[in-house]
């Protein structure tokens, strides 16, 4: 299987929790854009590999910088896109890509020559409080196991639209995949921010063949809405049961974009 | 030893840890067999990759598109099995379910699912030591964590 693209997954999926660890909201911003451009070089290797009559998978080696200081993180980050340089093909889109990688690199070292950037990073901590809300130990079990379920569910989701989007022709379906993909990056960001926020930040695990390869898209499509139904609920379980105005409207909000999930996925049918 | 084994329950520090980095997660590299244990009406699904040399566990892991719970037990369970030999993992079974006594008819489903899928994997290596061709070994599940009268979190299952 091809090695550049699985280097390219876990590069994205480095650049975006470094992004959620992160608590500077300029440099959480920047990252995040650098992290769905990530993303699409990912989209489009993977379209020149299929295009090569080749194949890619999911697979990656598991790993999350949990670095206690933002210039840990923006180190290892700039040591984890010298690697993968070499690995580039040579070809056009791999130019594209590596004129990125320079750009991105020189935008890290710019954060390193400005000590005040060096925070601690407290995404990893443990503690599991939200300081400006005063939540009761069952709300934040209710919300720490939300959280871990739905972001791996949104992880899952991006990744397993992507390869469906990548093998059909049907310009309909694309879009659709392409809808649910945006809005499944919104959700995974918002949840991969309130985990940090939380002192619980960590990779979604790594989805198997099982999960991504869809020999009936129609059972896929009823199972999906199936889901949907079920994250509905537990956003609306979640809404209930967080005593904070603030949270709750936020879960009553993904609950109805969930609903619109819905719609856009009896699209595919 | 099994005997002692606390099934974590919630957000517990043992049930967090295993959440955020499950133990020996993914395909395993040259598994003498694989099994598979499947609940047809969620499509949730357990494989499990085992090395056996003789009645020894060289090696497991596991991969799951199901919950929480399924990964936390599934996480637990490779860890007690891994290094030991068959005997021991029937009574680590045979143990779990005891405990699994207390916890809610969701977390039984998930727990079963798990076991399904190592015992299934074992149903492979047979077939295969029997001659036959067989990539993997599927196991369906009778019960669904999402079967209609199945108690909530909190409510009795008996």
């Amino acid at each position: 299987m091809n090695k550049t693209y699985q280097k390219k997954h876990e590069l994205w999926l480095s650049i975006t929790f470094a992004s959620f660890a992160i608590s500077d909201e300029e440099i959480k911003s920047r990252l995040y854009d650098f992290a769905q451009i990530a993303f699409r070089h990912m989209k489009w290797l993977g379209s020149d590999i299929l295009a090569a009559g080749d194949d890619y998978n999911y697979d990656r080696d598991n790993h999350l910088y949990k670095r206690s200081t933002v210039f840990e993180i923006i180190k290892a980050l700039q040591e984890e896109i010298q690697n993968i340089q070499a690995s580039y093909p040579q070809t056009p889109l791999a130019e594209r890509i590596k004129t990125d990688d320079i750009y991105l690199l020189e935008y890290l070292s710019q954060v390193l020559k400005n000590s005040a950037n060096n925070k601690e990073i407290t995404a990893f901590n443990m503690k599991r409080e939200w300081l400006d809300k005063n939540l009761a130990q069952d709300q934040i079990d209710a919300l720490t196991l939300f959280l871990f379920d739905e972001s791996y569910k949104e992880y899952e989701l991006i990744l397993v639209y992507a390869y469906m989007q990548a093998r059909t022709s049907n310009i309909q379906q694309f879009n659709v995949y392409q809808d649910l993909i945006d809005e499944s990056h919104f959700h995974l960001k918002s949840f991969g921010n309130m985990m940090a926020i939380m002192g619980i930040l960590a990779l979604p695990r790594e989805l198997h063949e099982m999960t991504y390869i869809v020999k009936d898209l129609e059972q896929f499509i009823v199972d999906g809405i199936a889901e949907e139904e079920a994250a509905k609920i537990m956003c609306k379980e979640l809404s209930d049961a967080i005593k904070d105005e603030e949270l709750s409207k936020f879960f009553d909000f993904i609950n109805y974009q969930e609903s619109y999930h819905i719609e856009l996925m009896k699209k595919l049918l | 030893m099994y005997e002692d084994v606390i099934i974590p329950e919630g957000v517990s520090p043992e049930a967090l840890k295993h959440i955020m980095e499950p133990q020996n997660y993914g395909k395993l590299e040259n598994p003498n067999c694989i099994g598979v244990a499947l609940d047809e009406k969620t499509k949730e699904y357990v494989i499990f990759y085992t090395i056996l040399d003789g009645e020894l566990i060289k090696d497991v892991s596991f991969a799951t598109n199901g919950c929480q719970d399924t990964v936390v037990i599934g996480s637990m369970f490779s860890e007690m099995i891994k290094g030991n030999d068959l005997n021991y993992a029937n009574g680590a079974i045979a143990k779990m379910h005891e405990k699994l006594g207390t916890m809610t008819a969701q977390q039984q489903v998930c727990a079963e699912i798990v076991f399904t899928a190592f015992i299934a994997s074992l149903k492979n290596f047979e077939n295969l030591q029997n001659g036959q061709e067989e990539e993997l070994h599927i196991l369906k599940m009778k019960e669904s964590c999402e079967a209609e009268n199945m108690p909530k979190e909190g409510e009795s299952n008996e």
